[in-house]
């Protein structure tokens, strides 16, 4: 992709001064662009820091407790309600889900070798017991929700 | 239970974008519960190539509008952005206070630019998630992004002057 001074200077000004919140299909062009213009970007650099500052010291408050639970309450009940619910929200999840089955089979290995049995690949239930947490914490990932970000990358 | 682990990964996120828009704690709960709500109905008929972050974004976002109509018609996007800020000229951006200016400063955008900030800068989505959750172009969300952001500038430049 080719980069202009003129588009450079839209993605400073639009997305700020850090690299990585640029659109990632223009990001490898517009830092090598920078790299070799870099005192003529240096002003609107620094003008987006000042804006890249302030947003990131703006408060936010804290979500409120009790409203998962309050959302929870009223969520149909995956296995009960509605056939093929857990298979929707796997794929809700896990969007990537291509990559599931290798790790299932990974897990359904790990949990054959430690407890002689294997049940990952075919459970809708996404909440890790004891011996899932063990093979997460053996695939190297401290739980679900971290092994729930790197299957989605 | 997968529904425990679809809200605690998505509603954060839903709830933040709507009381950004809002600034009202009950409002955005409401506005959280009513995506969430519409997911489970929508579950069953689920298309497996949306993404569910930009489905409850649409959802959160287009429920806060309907709010923000309500609340104060006048304050549509197709009128003039309003210039007040709210702040006072011998209001130094102190550490202290910085918090409760800059988000005085956020808060006066117009909804529209609020909205681009709250998924780009504040969620870190992407470009392209922005827009389609939006409901605009990339070109759209990049002009809304870009005045924004200038607009901050400018309101900064004049208290600091001040």
């Amino acid at each position: 992709m080719t980069m202009t001074d003129e588009r450079l200077l839209d993605l400073i000004e639009t997305y700020g001064a850090e690299p990585m919140n640029w659109p990632e299909a223009e990001r490898d062009a517009a830092l090598a662009h920078l790299s070799a213009n870099r005192v003529q970007f240096e002003p609107a650099l620094r003008d987006a820091r000042l804006i890249d500052g302030i947003l990131a010291i703006d408060e936010m408050p804290d979500v409120p407790s009790g409203l998962a639970e309050r959302i929870l309450a009223v969520a149909p009940q995956a296995a009960a309600s509605r056939r093929g619910i857990g298979a929707r929200l796997r794929s809700i999840i896990m969007p990537n889900g291509a990559r599931w089955p290798a790790g299932a089979a990974l897990a359904s290995l790990a949990m054959g070798l430690v407890g002689g049995y294997a049940t990952a690949a075919t459970s809708s239930d996404l909440y890790p017991s004891t011996e899932e947490t063990v093979v997460y914490a053996a695939l190297g990932y401290d739980g679900l929700s971290n092994f729930l970000e790197e299957v989605d990358g | 239970m997968a529904q425990a682990a679809l809200v605690n990964r998505h509603m954060p996120v839903v709830w933040r974008v709507a009381y950004r828009m809002l600034k009202d704690r009950e409002e955005a709960e409401d506005v959280t519960q009513e995506t969430f709500l519409r997911a489970w109905r929508m579950l069953p008929d689920w298309q497996d190539r949306a993404k569910f972050s930009t489905w409850a974004c649409t959802v959160a976002i287009n429920l806060c509008r309907d709010k923000l109509k309500k609340r104060a018609p006048v304050l549509m996007d197709e009128l003039p952005e309003h210039e007040d800020s709210g702040l006072k000229p011998d209001q130094a951006l102190s550490q202290k206070q910085a918090g409760e200016r800059i988000s005085a400063l956020i808060d006066a955008l117009p909804d529209r630019q609020k909205e681009a900030l709250t998924l780009c800068a504040f969620e870190g989505m992407g470009n392209i998630e922005a827009a389609e959750s939006m409901g605009i172009s990339v070109e759209a969300l990049e002009s809304l992004l870009s005045r924004a952001r200038r607009k901050l500038r400018d309101q900064l430049a004049e208290v600091q002057e001040a």
